[in-house]
């Protein structure tokens, strides 16, 4: 073979070597339950799988930025709640719908913001200053609504859950653009490029002459955002936005990302990864809900699974050096 | 190498499932032995009155020869998860639905779907918020459910008589925005209101939990520490202020008032620590919504709602057994 | 028993604890199970550093020594254990020469006690001073064993790289041009005090210095890491007010950090990505880069440089020292830098590298870009310099020209004698 063949080869291996390992298991896990359940494997179970897996994986998108950069954040899950308890109360005072929909991105972006803030100016570990943002959101969340969720909203509001685009859900619609336009950010871009050298060596970043400081901000900033936009899919969804919303959506958004091979460490991953992740995890619910399987043994099987999957991820990373 | 690891997770996977399968497979809404399957969606599955409520579904499943399958989110509050659920169980098309709503307005969607699929619901222990229902569109074919307004009076007048007409009184609220809560508080402060002597001077919510029940009440008893009675929307609430009351020694000086009766609020009523529960009888709301969605499935008529009946279990007669077993 | 000591940033540096609880670090003495005898470590610990010829306080905290002082703690820890075998590798890298005399001086006085020593260096010279016998190592295999006395430095530089260096210096002299960089008066929180110097287009400045002398600070100063109290900038003539790392960039600076995994790479990217980082810009539009363009340059540098790349895609964690370094350098040429401040440029690089970074930079000085070199290698310093600034304390202490520049006088200039 010619040696820039084989470059090519380890070029392609390296870069979606991983993601073919995850993505296998996905493909192992659907085919155990397509042996397991007749249900599993019908067009309305799939996308209900899909439809399923909205929230979290636009979630784990922003999640997946931020452990990019090395960072985390806890906040996504209340973020999300404030957004969407904000939104919903502008909806309610008949704001019109373009303006209620950007009053709720624009306090996931704001509070995104100020994590990231609180974490370059203020010198703050991640963990911390989206621990307290994640408190803080929550608590403004309930002290707007006063605890109440709140609900009932109009046709057009509820496109977002029941709307179709050439027979797809449109949530399923807006989950699969998120996810291009964030590859295509990731690896085509400049915002890309120094999200992954912030997380990769940030004083080594800094030293190329990376604004670490701003980028890393939009990052969280972006983080926010999407939370800001799975509020509005999740309000659309349950036709209610409520305060205690979005509670462990961290977790989840964390164990996706993991689970689809980003390092924690910073510097590594795709987004394709954490699509992979977040559907292995919707599909799991779905077919210990298929089959009926106790929700104590649920919490079993998924805790197992992130841990073999992470686990695997690992080995084969190792032998791909 | 790889494929080895492939291999291992599938082997690891097949096992787990195949263990897990107990009641599972069948296709349609009846079992593979012909017996038509039932959803029984649960708010958790581990909360006593939940735990109750599963064993009295399965109690009647088992009599009437239907196979049920119950389901539970992990978080009791976790709508979002119940949906979830609700929609994956429409997949199997199972023959009826039968849901404890872990929000009123939240479930409406679900109903919607499940409305859709052409099954009927059956709508246990929380009643639907009937304008966002109407709003939808949506239909459930009957609530099954104590009537918590009652049952908030009753523990209201109960307190009331024990603390002469006079006192200081508080109020550990479940989650904001729950129909059951909402109305047992209703009719507890309804209660209330013929005794003009009697003043709730807090009313927080501990969200159902008993760790939270304790935290709250131990906080009320720091601002409020003449408080002389509490009203609990759940037992595993008043629990925890019972604990909280016994880290303050004041064990018996303060009457603790819960709802649900379970097992071990009755043990406490029977020893004298808390005064009274509500009683309601999960085993046969289970029973009862089996039961139904049973007719339902054989295309008889049933009621629209049904009241399962609630009493007061004080120390004179905590021994009887539970109505619904 | 068998011990090793490195020279990479000893792990004990990264733990915020005292010597006598690292010196025992796992293995503590204790009372009753699970109670460490904290008295018993400390007596121990003041024994250990004793042998050693230190004066230390067993109870400092690692990280508040000096390398050299790290070092000896692993030394301690060493023969608190009673290791017969000491595998030192590169232990004078991050050392002053002062400091290479005690460790040497400890070195023998173990040897006379009758531990053995295995010590992998760099440094000829030191290998001719320390050795009773060497071994050369090429490509995995040994090449030979050999009595120190029965060799020279240019055998064995022949025995490693299988070719004769002829020069390991290969210092041609460019023709100085224009001024390129001036700075007047710096001072920094960072201990640089009122520094002023000039560099011209063509010119290598080495800046030598004791470890703490205060060049790595200079550096930082100037490519805008440090905020300046005092002083003033002048980049080819014009003054430039550099706040950050960009505006360096901005104004043709590029920094060849000592810590090339540390401060110079991004270690899980690639080539391409890593050798355009610092102008991402000029290969951008809307926002998005242009990645057939990036790849043009990136792949135009690896040539030039002969950078040993299976592709431009290859992580650059997966490089070899010299390689790593020179991605660095075509990082810095990628943003048409034309003032280059080195630290260090040759630590942990081979000798074939070495001669290849040499070669560089004399092609970089005869196309005018102006050259800072700062560097603990003596010969280095006085191999490529045109100019010697010898630093102490934050100030500048000296300044030679090529020809009058010798070690000795730069020693003495540094150790302030």
């Amino acid at each position: 073979m010619r040696p820039g063949r084989i470059a090519l080869r380890q070029n392609f291996l390296s870069h979606y070597g991983r993601q073919l390992g995850t993505l296998s298991g996905l493909v192992a896990l659907s085919l155990v339950l397509w042996a397991l359940s007749p249900h599993f494997l019908t067009v309305s179970n799939l996308l209900n799988i899909a439809e399923q897996a909205t929230i979290i994986s636009i979630v784990a998108v922003g999640m997946t930025f931020v452990i990019i950069t090395g960072g985390i954040d806890l906040s996504v899950g209340s973020v999300l709640a404030f957004s969407g308890v904000v939104m919903a109360s502008a909806l309610q005072r008949g704001v019109p719908l373009p303006l209620a929909l950007a009053s709720g991105l624009g306090v996931g972006l704001a509070c995104g913001a100020v994590n990231g803030l609180l974490i370059t100016v203020g010198r703050l570990p991640p963990f911390i200053a989206t621990l307290g943002m994640m408190s803080v959101a929550r608590g403004t969340a309930l002290m707007f609504t006063e605890g109440r969720p709140i609900s009932g909203f109009s046709e057009n509001f509820r496109w977002f859950a029941t709307g179709e685009v050439l027979r797809v859900p449109a949530s399923v619609v807006i989950m699969i653009c998120v996810y291009a336009v964030a590859h295509f950010v990731l690896r085509r871009t400049k915002l890309g490029r120094y999200t992954y050298a912030i997380g990769g060596n940030e004083e080594a970043a800094l030293l190329s002459g990376v604004g670490v400081r701003a980028y890393k901000t939009l990052v969280y900033g972006i983080a926010g955002l999407l939370s800001g936009l799975a509020a509005i899919l999740l309000t659309a969804r349950l036709n209610s936005a409520q305060p205690i919303a979005g509670m462990m959506y961290e977790l989840d958004a964390i164990a996706a990302t993991v689970i689809g091979g980003t390092s924690l460490l910073g510097g590594e991953g795709t987004v394709a990864g954490t699509l992979v992740g977040a559907l292995i995890m919707a599909v799991l619910r779905n077919g210990l809900n298929l089959l009926g399987v106790s929700s104590f043994i649920q919490q079993i099987v998924i805790g197992s699974v992130i841990i073999v999957a992470v686990l695997i991820d690992m080995a084969l990373k190792r032998r791909g050096k | 190498m790889k494929k080895g690891l492939m291999l291992t997770l599938l082997l690891a996977l097949s096992v787990t499932f195949m263990s897990c399968q107990r009641g599972g497979g069948g296709a349609g809404g009846t079992a593979s032995n012909g017996a038509p399957r039932i959803a029984f969606v649960m708010k958790t599955a581990n909360n006593p009155f939940f735990i109750e409520m599963q064993k009295g579904a399965e109690a009647e499943a088992k009599k009437l020869g239907v196979e049920l399958v119950v389901q539970a989110a992990e978080r009791e509050v976790d709508v979002e998860k119940q949906m979830q659920i609700v929609e994956n169980l429409i997949q199997t098309r199972v023959a009826a639905l039968c849901v404890t709503p872990s929000g009123s307005r939240e479930i409406v969607p679900a109903v919607n779907k499940a409305n859709a699929a052409g099954i009927p619901v059956v709508i246990v222990d929380t009643r639907v918020d009937a304008k966002a229902l109407a709003d939808a569109k949506g239909r459930v074919a009957t609530f099954i459910g104590s009537d918590n307004y009652e049952g908030g009076k009753l523990a209201g007048e109960f307190i009331a008589k024990s603390l002469n007409g006079k006192g200081k009184v508080a109020i550990l609220e479940g989650i904001p925005g729950h129909e059951t809560g909402d109305s047992r508080i209703r009719g507890f402060r309804e209660a209330l209101k013929a005794s003009p002597g009697i003043e709730i001077v807090a009313s927080q919510t501990a969200n159902w939990e008993r760790d939270q029940g304790f935290n709250v009440f131990q906080n009320i008893l720091q601002s409020h520490p003449e408080v002389q009675a509490v009203f609990a929307c759940s037992d595993l609430m008043a629990l925890g202020a019972l604990e909280a009351i016994a880290a303050a020694k004041k064990t018996g000086q303060i009457m603790v008032v819960g709802f649900d009766a379970s097992d071990e609020a009755r043990a406490a009523v029977t020893k004298g620590t808390m005064g009274a529960t509500v009683a309601q009888s999960p085993a046969q709301m289970g029973a009862l919504a089996v039961e139904n969605a049973y007719h339902l499935i054989k295309g008889e008529p049933i009621k629209e709602e049904i009241v399962v009946p609630i009493k007061l279990i004080t120390k004179e007669n905590a021994g009887s057994s539970n109505p619904g077993k | 028993m068998l011990n090793i000591i490195t020279n990479y940033n000893s792990i004990l540096a990264h733990i915020p604890d005292t010597m006598h609880t690292n010196i025992f670090l796992g293995r503590e003495p204790t009372r009753a199970p699970g109670v460490i005898d904290q008295r018993a470590i400390f007596r121990a610990a003041a024994r250990a550093l004793e042998d050693l010829g230190l004066s230390l306080d067993p109870r400092t905290p690692v990280k508040a020594l000096r390398v050299a002082e790290q070092q000896m703690v692993e030394v301690a820890k060493a023969l608190s254990l009673d290791a017969r075998v000491l595998i030192m590798d590169e232990p004078t890298a991050a050392l002053t020469e002062h400091e290479i005399r005690e460790l040497f001086a400890t070195i023998r006085r173990l040897k006379g006690k009758g531990v053995s020593v295995v010590y992998i260096s760099h440094r000829m010279e030191e290998l001719f001073e320390i050795g009773d016998r060497v071994t050369v190592l090429r490509d995995g295999r040994t090449v030979g064993t050999y009595d120190v006395r029965a060799t020279d430095k240019s055998e064995l530089i022949r025995l490693m790289v299988n070719r004769e260096l002829t020069d390991l210096f290969p210092k041609e002299h460019a023709a100085r041009g224009a001024e390129a960089l001036r700075v007047e008066h710096l001072s920094t929180e960072g201990g640089l005090k009122d520094v002023s110097f000039s560099l011209h287009r063509g010119e290598i400045l080495g800046v030598a210095g004791l470890l703490g002398a205060g060049r790595t600070e200079l550096a930082r100063a100037i490519f805008g890491l440090d905020k300046l109290t005092a002083g003033a900038i002048y980049v080819g003539g014009e003054a430039r007010r550099i706040g950050s790392p960009r505006a360096a960039i901005d104004a043709g600076l590029g920094f060849l950090t000592e810590d090339r995994k540390g401060q110079g790479l991004v270690l899980p990217l690639s080539v391409r990505e890593n050798l355009c980082l610092s102008s991402v810009d000029k290969f951008t539009k809307w926002g998005v880069v242009d990645s057939a363009r990036e790849r043009e340059a990136a792949n135009r540098y690896v040539k030039e440089l002969r950078i040993r790349t299976p592709s431009l895609d290859q992580k650059v964690v997966y490089l070899s020292g010299g390689n790593q370094q020179k991605v660095v350098l075509s990082k810095w040429l990628c943003s048409e830098a034309e003032v280059f401040i080195f630290d260090e440029p040759t630590r942990g690089v081979d000798v074939g590298a070495k001669a290849e970074i040499y070669q560089l930079m004399n092609r970089l000085t005869a196309s005018g870009v102006a050259i800072i070199m700062i560097s603990s290698e003596m010969l280095e310093v006085l191999g490529m310099s045109d100019r010697v600034l010898v630093m102490r304390a934050g100030r500048i202490a000296g300044e030679f020209s090529a020809a009058a520049a010798t070690q000795e006088n730069i020693l003495q200039c540094a150790l302030g004698e």
